[in-house]
């Protein structure tokens, strides 16, 4: 067998072995199912907020201070404008009208400091001339009230009759929307973050196992260290495409389990290269993206000699996932800046930003080179992880760079 | 010596922190043998074989293995059980024997049908299905070994194999060792306890504050100290040091002494001739302990002028 044959063979033992201890264990189970619990405590607490606004807004009215027939005339009006707002959590506060008494100016301002019930909005007088009181945070409902007027006088002097009778049908886009490739970058920008930010972080105690139970040594000796790493990184990011797989196959084929906005918003999406090629390089980007991250976790959570010092790292960490997202999102909408020079070379950024570009661009051969860079990187980081653990931890003079061990020769 | 070296190592230096903790150590090992690197605690045995394993690269010197200077390469025909035993704990007794296989280039399922085979050999077959953390710390220690030996390699380096276990389990231990020997491979074992080197070496290098103080056969090494005599008169008075090599001690009911360099006759004719008979008498070979002994006493004084 040839080296390369061997490095990848020993590489993959040691991936096995991870994977395997992983999976068949019941921790396995929780983690697999924390989504679970996180939707639970989000379906809990939206619910919760959901229950608090409504009922608040059950007791909240914009009110019109109008006589009876402009009274009916506007409710009718309310009902049709109404049918604009899809989500009732974007439409005014229910419309009340209210009879005007001998002070209709007076009755609005009582309404207003009324106690009983939450009034932000009162419009009295003449509809051609109506004056109409709001409360700060108001204005959209105000503005709303506003044309209310305009409408009844409108309906008034035409009629309720409808005037217009529309035919539908639906189409869809042949060529992608203007907007439909920047919207798409920023998925698969956010999407790779998502991924990574739930996913990559465990590799940070990768080595930490060995070097508790002694392992390390007994590996040391039979593998080079460049197995053991990337083995480790091949391990858990086979976790990762577990976890992945379980959850994306039961989001798709379980359509209710998706919510119905993300779904009509993949739906949505109109990748610059078509959505092939396009989930292809996001797979691709992903890989990268976790590989380079955990590369530079495993090498530095494998020099922390206690589970203190990598919970400590955990910070760090975030912090640089959610720098490296806040970069790729930034160059993605700003593609001709240095930044997105910055952001398509430096080996941390680069899958998110190229991922983004794939959405923005048809052309294939910079997604070509950018995962090749993006590999060698991959190999950069692991061979430094691998040199200072080598120095810091087996105390071995050894320090030097190892191309040779990356290029599969000893 | 023998043309055929399994180990060869010239001048190895390691530093840490600047202490060269090993310092100069030659070895070296013929193939098919039994080699002992013996030395008290911290003389630098562990990170030799590190370095000979090319598990650290030495400062300095030079070292083959198995006839190439890239240990590393030939890792797959080498069996390793370090000083610090490490499994991993979740796994099972069988699996954890074939997963070391497989590191040294096994096929997993050769590894299970040979872990199945070693484990009842070394009469552990019950426990081939149990959990490593179930286990009893000796009963994972020879886990460990047969996990160092289940790719039959021509070099099994063992670091301190027998600390640790108990005399039943060093007995096991021993036999595995000499059934590997039978074998036909090379094997280097690191210990300080000499009874077990003396019953098991062939060869042995003796190791003191980094340095090689001997390299040799057990009896060479022995051979070092005079033989000590043990003689019982027919008849005792205060007069019979005046015949007895200087530095005798009274010991009971005879006398302990180093038989001079010319031999015993001398000394026992004039015993006889002075009337004090013999009695009993024992003439002793020093054990491997006693010239261990020295050897690091020895080297202590050396270092500390």
């Amino acid at each position: 067998m040839s080296r390369l044959g061997t490095l990848l063979r020993q590489t993959m033992t040691i991936a096995r072995r991870d994977f395997v201890a992983t999976v068949f264990t019941p921790t396995f189970l929780i983690f697999l199912f924390a989504p679970v619990v996180m939707g639970s405590f989000g379906a809990i607490g939206g619910l919760g907020a959901n229950a608090a606004t409504q009922g608040g807004g059950d007791k909240t009215r914009i009110v019109a201070i109008v006589e009876g027939d402009q009274a009916r005339l506007m409710m009718a009006v309310d009902a049709q404008l109404r049918k604009l707002y899809r989500d009732e959590s974007d439409a005014p506060a229910t419309l009340r009208t209210d009879a005007p008494g001998t002070d209709p100016a007076a009755q609005a301002h009582a309404l207003i400091e009324d106690k009983s019930i939450d009034v932000p909005v009162v419009m009295f007088g003449p509809l051609d001339h109506p004056h109409i009181l709001y409360t700060p945070r108001s204005t959209r409902s105000a503005d709303y009230i506003a044309q209310l007027a305009e409408q009844t006088l409108r309906t008034a002097r035409s009629g309720t009759a409808a005037l217009s009778d529309a035919t539908r049908t639906e189409i869809k886009r042949t060529a992608p929307r203007l907007r439909g490739g920047k919207e798409s970058g920023f998925f698969a920008v956010f999407a790779i973050f998502f991924l990574t930010l739930l996913l990559a972080g465990q590799v940070v105690s990768g080595v930490a196992e060995e070097k508790g139970n002694k392992v390390i040594e007994i590996l040391a000796a039979a593998v080079p260290l460049e197995s053991v790493f990337f083995g480790k990184l091949l391990g858990t990011f086979g976790v990762a495409i577990l976890f992945l797989a379980f959850w994306g196959t039961l989001a798709t084929q379980i359509g209710t389990l998706m919510p119905a906005n993300f779904a009509a918003g993949i739906a949505a999406l109109t990748p610059a290269m078509g959505m092939p090629m396009f989930t292809l390089l996001f797979f691709g980007y992903f890989t990268m993206a976790y590989m380079l991250l955990g590369a530079v976790f495993l090498g530095v959570g494998a020099q922390a000699s206690s589970v203190r010092e990598i919970q400590l790292l955990s910070l760090p960490i975030t912090l640089i996932q959610v720098s490296m997202f806040g970069l790729g999102a930034l160059a993605i909408s700003h593609p001709n800046g240095w930044l997105a020079t910055f952001a398509k070379f430096f080996p941390l950024s680069s899958p998110y930003y190229m991922a983004g570009r794939a959405a923005q661009s048809p052309d294939v051969w910079p997604h070509v080179a950018a995962l090749a860079w993006q590999a060698v990187w991959v190999a950069i980081f692991v061979s430094i992880g691998v040199r200072a653990f080598r120095r810091g931890v087996l105390q071995s003079g050894s320090g030097k760079f190892r191309w040779k061990a990356l290029l599969g020769r000893s | 010596m023998h043309d055929n070296l399994a180990i060869s190592a010239t001048g190895l230096v390691k530093k840490f922190s600047g202490r060269r903790v090993v310092d100069g150590v030659d070895i070296a090992v013929p193939t098919g043998m039994i080699y002992g690197v013996l030395g008290p605690n911290g003389a630098g045995k562990t990170t030799t074989l590190r370095m000979l394993l090319g598990i650290i690269e030495p400062d300095e010197g030079h070292r083959t293995l198995l006839g190439t200077d890239r240990p590393r390469s030939v890792s797959d025909r080498v069996g390793y059980l370090p000083e610090e035993r490490g499994l991993y704990p979740a796994m099972k007794a069988r699996e954890a024997i074939a997963f070391m296989g497989a590191l040294r280039g096994l096929p997993l399922r050769t590894g299970r049908k040979r872990a199945t085979e070693l484990l009842e050999t070394a009469g552990l077959g019950h426990a081939a299905d149990d959990k490593i953390r179930k286990l009893s710390k000796g009963m994972a220690q020879l886990i460990q070994l047969l996990g160092s030996i289940v790719h039959q390699p021509e070099l099994l380096v063992l670091d301190e194999p027998f600390s640790g276990l108990d005399p039943v389990n060093q007995e096991r231990l021993e036999a595995l060792i000499l059934a590997e020997r039978d074998r036909g491979a090379t094997i280097v074992l690191s210990t300080h306890v000499m009874a077990h080197a003396e019953r098991l070496c062939d060869r042995l290098a003796i190791i003191a504050k980094g340095r090689r103080r001997f390299e040799g056969t057990v009896a060479e090494a022995r051979s070092l100290l005079p033989m000590q005599a043990t003689y019982t008169p027919r008849n005792d008075d205060e007069h019979i040091a005046d015949y007895l090599p200087a530095g005798a001690q009274h010991r009971g009911d005879g006398w302990r002494f180093t038989v001079p360099v010319e031999g015993s006759e001398q000394v026992l004719s004039k015993l006889i001739g002075a009337g004090y008979g013999i009695s009993g008498l024992s003439i002793e070979r020093p054990s491997l302990h006693d010239a261990f002994v020295k050897i690091v006493g020895r080297a202590a004084l050396e270092d500390q002028a």
